[in-house]
């Protein structure tokens, strides 16, 4: 993809570098590749400069060696569809940069605040990395919102790693006296007009150089922009297929309530879906098949699932592995479940991570037991190669109210 | 509400100057109000025996007995214990398997905000006036609603419906029983008090200050539930006087009756439980002397992000709190989140730690609601077992209430409102298997029989 990698750079110069070099070895765990080579025991996972360097080597030296004692090594998670770095409070207007009107080429991704509070409260889920989303502003309609991007959660300035990362636009049920099918027509006259402007004949004097818009919509036409659609109604699912086909899209549908209707069509027209495992109830007359059930339906069918955190994700998008555990409960497998919030995010924005394997981003939690339940904890966390903290200022106002001083309360810090 | 002020002095000059003319007078019929003008007609209707045996039975009032048996005879729980010698209609093996009381969810807005969320079903919030205590929810409640079968199936048998938050009086609250039903009457639970919504903070003053209409700010939420308890207690003397004198064998006049007032002086009566949103600690201070000025019990505090705060404030003062265990960060009030709230509050003396859900979809979860937080405060140094974890999501929310004598715990002589769960209810991959509401089985998710569907999702497809 040709995005902006160089922030990756960027990101580990900022980041402290006193440690930079260190070798870290993870020995003994439980690695859940998500690769071929599948759950690993007794592995061990070298990282250095930020990337798994060797999956069980032969030999390694270490600077730092971690017993993982047989627990469980996953990829870190990666969260989606949400305004993480966007938004402090969400009724607080001048802490919220995730709305704007401006359409197709809003790009969020400079308001990212790496110090926001929410980052380090989300790694406490385990959420190594996450897809940050526009949407319009409270009460406006409209077909394009604007451009995810992409950032770690090292809390470190510069941890945006991909702008750009996808186009969202809303397809589904409209409010006021819109139509959805004003929407479907709307977002196909600009891929189709784009389109003969590109399948035109090249005049060099009078041909000018593209817009930024019309760059992204080459981007969508050439499929290396992904679209994130949302639409929930099965007969809309089948209609979006079409527009892939017919334009080349690179498709990604979010919401999709009444999905498990058109399960085959989506999982043969390769469209990764992104749902929230706890959706089951008939929130509108798009989503009468909404049921704990789906997301274990759709990945039995073959589609790509990809878990997020519905109502406010942003704040709570630590909650994410406790969605998957209900998914499994409910009929999802367990690997799907783990791949639906890591590699499957991944691979459907094109953007790295979400696997262990030599030359991946290091972004690696340990836990103290399955992932997946209440009981479980992250004991350990690392974010492009370094270990991160998981505790947030919550912890903070914890222990000023549960620890015993003679003084007020207000000098406990 | 001026006009009541005049009847006030009315009554008085009546009382002192012409007393002795109606005391020669025939009496009128005495003016009562009606307290229940929409009952419950709700009728528990199972009469045959279940028992359930060899479960690890939580209680619900912080005991655990595994290999335990429950027995239930005529809708009401008559023996819990070991290897029980009782034979009965229907008997359930549930080794294994974990027994709960039924789950009490004390917020919830389902019927009022049901699904789907279209435009005519926003029935939760009469945002006219920042005092809108004449309106009762159980009026806008529809039965039908998808989300009763949903929590039905996490295990939900009593529920509070309240109206929403926009105002400082939202409006009188109605406590559920979750049967299928067509009726909401078919469905209240009988002989639970009603509850009075208020709602401190940035709601109503967001709400009414965007109009320009008093409370624009905290103090002007202050001082209009001061105006209102004031003349509620005015109201309280009319009637009272009235009724005085009535019994004195006098013939005053009936004072102008008012609705709003009927439900805050059923407060000042101690006949309806407050239900107050209220997020952050030196505002449940603040309702705590404000109940005391006006001779009220606080009661609930609902969401109470802050709690954890002044956790030995709300135990002295004998006040539930009901909470999230993670929700935060929505608005300023709700920033100072802590996973260990519910916790923090429930360590304290005399505490009532209530786990609610103002959710449609948490509410089918409660269990799960309350493992977040055992397992987040044991992580830190707390030791909260299943036993004692559970009362947030059963016996405390009754108490909140007000139905603790009634439901909430598994104990004789009490309502045979019962969950059995696969496992511990405690673990992300738990589920209800069977929900019992006095004894009758309401939920089976073994057998199609007794899985419920609402009118509106029938023959949809």
């Amino acid at each position: 993809m040709n995005k902006f990698k160089l922030s990756i750079l960027t990101g580990a110069l900022l980041s402290s570098s006193a440690v930079f070099a260190q070798v870290t070895a993870i020995t003994n765990a439980t690695v859940h590749t998500l690769t071929s080579q599948g759950v690993l025991e007794n592995a061990t996972v070298v990282i250095e400069n930020g990337k798994i360097k060797a999956v069980n080597p032969q030999s390694f030296n270490a600077d730092v060696t971690v017993d993982a004692q047989g627990k469980i090594l996953t990829p870190g998670l990666i969260g989606s569809m949400n305004h993480l770095g966007l938004v402090e409070v969400g009724a607080v207007s001048r802490s919220v940069d995730a709305y704007d009107k401006s359409g197709l080429e809003f790009d969020p991704s400079s308001a990212f605040n790496p110090r926001s509070s929410l980052i380090p409260y989300a790694r406490k889920g385990g959420v190594t990395q996450n897809v940050s989303v526009p949407s319009l502003p409270w009460g406006e309609s409209g077909v394009f919102s604007g451009l995810a991007f992409v950032a770690d959660l090292s809390g470190e300035f510069g941890s945006v790693t991909d702008r750009k990362t996808a186009l969202i636009v809303d397809l589904g049920a409209v409010s006021d006296d819109g139509s959805r099918a004003a929407s479907v027509q709307a977002f196909s006259k600009k891929l189709s007009e784009q389109k003969a402007k590109l399948t035109a004949k090249k005049d060099k004097k009078k041909d000018k150089d593209p817009s930024a818009e019309e760059k992204l919509l080459i981007q969508v036409l050439n499929g290396k922009l992904p679209i994130v659609a949302s639409a929930s109604r099965a007969s809309q699912l089948l209609e979006l297929i079409k527009l892939k086909k017919q334009f080349g899209l690179n498709l990604i549908i979010e919401g999709a309530d009444d999905a498990v209707l058109v399960k085959d069509e989506l999982a043969k027209a390769e469209v990764p879906v992104i749902v929230s495992s706890v959706s089951n109830l008939p929130t509108g007359f798009d989503a009468l098949h909404a049921h704990l059930g789906n997301a274990g339906e759709l990945e039995k069918a073959g589609v790509k699932v990809i878990l997020n955190v519905a109502g406010d994700g942003s704040h709570n998008v630590y909650q994410m592995r406790y969605n998957a555990g209900i998914a499994v409960a409910n009929g999802m497998t367990h690997q799907g479940a783990l791949k639906a919030m890591t590699v499957n995010v991944a691979d459907a924005f094109g953007i790295e991570g979400g696997k262990i394997a030599k030359g991946e981003r290091a972004d690696v939690v340990l836990w103290t037991a399955d992932p997946f339940e209440f009981s479980t904890r992250v004991d350990k966390i690392w974010i492009n190669g370094e270990q991160v903290t998981t505790e947030s200022r919550h912890d903070k106002l914890r222990e000023r109210y549960t620890t015993d001083s003679s003084m007020p309360r207000g000098y406990t810090k | 509400m001026n006009m009541f002020k005049p009847s006030v002095i009315v009554l008085a000059l009546s009382t002192a100057l012409l007393g002795c003319q109606q005391d020669t007078g025939p009496q009128k019929d005495k003016v009562t109000i009606e307290k229940n003008p929409y009952p419950s007609t709700y009728k528990p209707h199972s009469t045959s025996s279940t028992l359930i045996t060899n479960a690890t039975v939580l209680t619900g009032t912080g005991e655990r007995i595994n290999d335990a048996d429950v027995y239930i005879v005529d809708g009401k729980i008559s023996q819990v214990g070991k290897d029980l010698s009782v034979s009965a209609d229907t008997t359930i093996d549930a080794a294994g398997k974990w027994v709960t009381p039924g789950i009490i969810d004390n917020h919830s807005h389902l019927g009022a905000y049901p699904s789907p969320g279209v435009e005519s079903h926003q029935d939760g919030n009469e945002m006219i006036n920042p005092n809108t205590a004449q309106v009762w929810v159980e009026h806008s409640v529809w039965p039908q609603d998808p989300g009763f079968n949903r929590a039905r199936e996490g295990g939900i048998t009593s529920l509070q419906i309240l109206p929403g938050s926009a105002n400082l009086f939202g409006g009188r609250a109605v406590t559920l029983k979750n049967v299928p039903s067509e009726t909401m009457q078919g469905m209240k639970f009988p002989d639970a008090p009603y509850g009075l919504k208020m709602a401190c903070g940035e709601n109503p003053k967001r709400v009414y200050g965007g109009q320009g209409v008093a409370p624009t700010t905290r103090m002007g939420n202050m001082a209009g539930y001061r105006e209102a308890w004031i003349e509620a207690s005015e109201y309280k003397r009319a009637w009272e006087q009235y009724e005085a004198e009535y019994a004195a064998g006098l013939n005053p006049d009936a004072p102008h009756r008012d609705i709003k007032l009927d439900t805050l002086r059923g407060v000042l009566d101690g006949e309806i439980l407050i239900h107050n949103h209220c997020y952050k600690a030196e505002e449940m201070a603040m309702m705590i002397d404000l109940s005391k000025e006006f001779g009220y019990h606080a009661g609930t505090f609902h969401h109470g992000i802050e709690a954890y705060k002044v956790a030995d404030l709300l135990g002295e003062n004998g006040n539930c709190a009901a909470l999230w265990p993670d929700w935060w960060g929505f608005k300023m009030e709700a920033y100072d989140m802590s996973l260990e709230n519910v916790a923090i509050v429930d360590a304290a003396k005399n505490s009532c730690a209530v786990i609610h859900s103002d959710s449609d979809t948490t509410i089918q979860r409660l269990n799960h609601e309350a493992a977040k937080v055992m397992y987040s405060a044991n992580e830190v140094g707390f030791d909260i077992k299943e036993e004692d974890a559970i009362k947030w999501i059963t016996y405390n929310a009754a108490k909140s209430l007000g139905v603790e004598e009634l439901t909430g715990s598994i104990a004789a002589g009490k309502q045979a409102d019962v969950v059995i769960w696969d496992q511990s209810p405690f673990s992300v991959y738990s589920k209800a298997e069977k929900v019992f509401i006095d004894g009758a089985k309401v939920y089976d998710r073994q057998d199609s029989k007794y899985q419920a569907v609402s009118d509106f999702m029938l023959g949809q497809r």
